[in-house]
């Protein structure tokens, strides 16, 4: 099937309630609807089996339309299809659609938060991603809002939860994070446990929360090229990579096949880079430090190769709005190559290591189990998704940039456990391989920029990649000024947390680390927005109670 | 199954010499492309300011002593820039690069992050008048 056809089958399945038909984009169809519509065509979408649920997102239009939107992206292969609500800004009611689809509770709670939609059902008795001392009812991403709003206030409804102990009931809370030996990155969970066996599972996230979006409207479209290139220290290039492709469809410039072909060569460099973190992470959660090391060892290889190609080993800015800064020449080619050949033989000894070795299967095999029918429904993406047999891959149903000419094929496994996920990582890197020596085979000649306008005309746009940790989608709106009017970012790593909390369930706690580590959590990507389930249950310190114990502490 | 997958790697691993460099007494040659301090050469300038406009990061500012003479004194905060290279591509005359020599910091005080790039004269003017300045201000 073709886009039209796809994206007539998703018409028709939407005809009930459509109001309008726009068509902002070649590979994008928007519907129109009213709010009370929504969950039935949500319904109608999901039992047609067409797509899945990729982000939502919320604008607001401003005070003088006095309106709202929020936008509701499916996407199924390369078409997208937005059913778009229009909401008056006193009355911002609209239906709840995470009962048929579960990951939408945390782009809902997104929309509470931040643009302050009142999604019904949604409990909002508690703070979520911004901070506890953030004044009620003060929105960052209205139109409106000012920064003097933003007075903080008293942690109110921290001071309402009774001091409780570990125990309360017959069950028994242990809290982990947001600092805590066994995660690197601050994400605070509570497990109930019977025993060993863990009963329940919540999260609390938002301690890396830095507002990006609201910073990215009152900056320029190249400064806010470094601006989301920082949203991720590990996938940055990535994010560049969207937010570049998408600024250029709207310009309506192309970049050069050169600098494309240097892109997806950036990419795959550090698609390398974060799958083998991600490998000595696993392992030394599994408690396998001699694979940790000899594996963060091999990675300096492809480090060293991304700062003598880009100038920098992490934030590379290889991008620039219309092509790439860097040119490779013969000798670099060269450079590559000796490196990626090491690799490879590298990257196969590993994943001989992770499907042999007795005691690291004991930790993998058979351990966290997610069927595709489970990864579809808990909306999963990336090589997580891909582990359970689910076919996701942006590079492959919707190639962009370079994928065009240099495809890379899919990597696949139907278990769907931890064992599977390493496999599928691993084998990844091997395509990757592959693919950086087809470019640098066959490197198209030319220049590597065309001109950029400084204002960018009126639009919208979707602009999707693949990270290495999922498919990253930007939503990118243009008022025709020199500043972006909207940017919306969705993170990979938002979709996947429902796979730790629905499969920590009736695991024995000891695997609760490798189960998080399972799916690369990338917390300062997904912080810039954020989900939280409110804990309860233990001990939870306010600012100021945490001072006052820590002051006392350390005058002892 | 089997155990030991990884026996062989740390046997290897122990004919081999120390790996650990002895920094700052070693260092490791910098790639040719890696981005460190920013040099500013003000011969060329011609103070179109498109490098100040698209910083990220607020990180340089321009003064203009005179423009009809070309003079011009870049005053660069290396502790708010982030190395992008976004003012060395903006720069249509070449007057500014990343050295690939120059990348330490470390200071006792901030005040040695900030920068006066220009001729020796204009940036020695400049200071004079900015010392002037805030001596008046203290003088008040």
């Amino acid at each position: 099937m073709n886009i039209e056809q796809i994206l007539q089958a998703a018409e028709k399945i939407l005809e009930p309630w459509n109001k309008e038909t726009l068509r902002p984009e070649a590979n994008r169809v928007d519907i129109v609807m009213q709010a009370d519509d929504l969950h039935a065509a949500t319904v109608a979408l999901h039992e047609a089996h067409w797509g899945y649920l990729s982000a939502i997102t919320g604008m607001d239009l401003g005070v003088d339309s006095g309106q709202m939107e929020a936008l509701y992206h499916f996407c199924s292969g390369p078409a997208i299809v937005s059913l778009r609500v229009r909401v008056p800004r006193e009355n911002t009611s609209i239906p709840s659609i995470a009962d048929i689809l579960p990951p939408a509770i945390f782009f809902e709670r997104e929309l509470s938060e931040t643009l302050g939609f009142k999604v019904a059902g949604l409990d909002e008795s508690d703070r979520l991603f911004i901070p506890d001392d953030w004044p009620p009812d003060v929105y960052p991403l209205r139109a409106d809002f000012s920064p003097e709003q933003a007075t903080p206030v008293a942690e109110k409804h921290v001071e309402e939860i009774p001091e409780q102990g570990m125990l309360t009931g017959n069950t028994f809370v242990i809290p982990i994070g947001p600092q805590h030996p066994a995660l690197k990155e601050p994400g605070h969970f509570q497990f109930t446990v019977d025993g060993e066996i863990v009963t329940g599972a919540k999260m609390r996230l938002g301690y890396a929360h830095r507002g990006i979006e609201k910073a990215a409207e009152s900056r320029s479209w190249f400064q806010n090229l470094y601006l989301f290139e920082r949203v991720c220290g590990i996938c940055s290039h990535t994010h560049a990579m969207a937010y570049c492709m998408g600024v250029e469809k709207l310009a309506q410039v192309e970049a050069p096949p050169r600098a494309h072909a240097i892109r997806e060569l950036v990419a795959g460099l550090e698609r390398i880079h974060s799958h083998l973190l991600w490998l000595g992470v696993a392992a030394h959660e599994a408690g396998f430090d001699t694979l940790f090391m000899y594996s963060w060892r091999d990675r300096e290889t492809v480090m060293n190769l991304l700062e003598q190609v880009t100038g920098n080993r992490v934030n590379y800015s290889a991008n620039v709005l219309g092509g790439v800064k860097c040119d490779i020449g013969a000798e670099q080619a060269e450079k590559i190559k000796e490196g990626v050949d090491y690799l490879e033989t590298r990257i196969r000894h590993y994943l001989e290591v992770v499907t042999t070795d007795a005691m690291f299967l004991n930790r993998t095999r058979g351990i966290g189990s997610i069927t595709a029918a489970e990864a579809e429904r808990f909306g999963l993406l990336g090589p997580t998704a891909r582990a359970s047999g689910l076919m996701r891959d942006v590079r492959i149903e919707a190639p962009y940039g370079a994928y065009v000419r240099y495809p890379v094929s899919l990597v696949t496994r139907t278990n769907g456990d931890l064992e599977a996920r390493c496999e599928v990582r691993l084998e990844e890197l091997l395509v990757s391989c592959f693919a950086i020596r087809a470019i640098l085979d066959n490197m198209p000649d030319g220049p590597l920029t065309v001109r950029m306008p400084r204002k960018i005309p009126a639009g919208e746009t979707i602009s999707r990649v693949e990270a290495p940790r999922g498919e990253l989608l930007y939503f990118i709106k243009s008022n025709g000024g020199e500043n972006p009017a909207r940017v919306h970012v969705r993170t990979p790593s938002l979709c996947n947390w429902v796979s730790v909390l629905e499969k920590a369930v009736g695991r024995q706690l000891a695997d609760v680390p490798m189960l998080i580590a399972g799916m690369d959590p990338c917390f300062s990507c997904n912080d810039r927005l954020v989900s939280v389930v409110r804990p309860h249950g233990s001990e939870i310190l306010s600012w100021t109670q945490l001072r006052k114990l820590g002051i006392e502490y350390y005058s002892r | 199954m089997r155990i030991g997958t990884m026996l062989k790697d740390i046997i290897a691993s122990m004919f081999k010499k120390n790996s650990t460099q002895h920094y700052p007494f070693e260092k490791n040659p910098t790639p040719e492309r890696f981005r460190g301090n920013l040099y500013y050469d003000p011969s060329a300038c011609t103070g179109c300011c498109l490098c100040v406009k698209d910083c990220p990061s607020k990180a340089i500012e321009l003064v203009t002593i005179d423009r009809a003479t070309k003079r011009f004194v870049l005053k660069y905060h290396m502790d708010r820039c982030v190395y992008c290279g976004q003012c060395a591509i903006n720069c249509k005359f070449k007057c500014m690069g990343m050295s690939n020599k120059d990348w330490e910091h470390a200071a006792l005080d901030k005040k040695e992050f900030t920068v006066y790039y220009g001729k020796d004269e204009d940036v020695k003017q400049f200071l004079e008048k900015l010392t002037a300045s805030t001596d008046a201000e203290t003088n008040e």
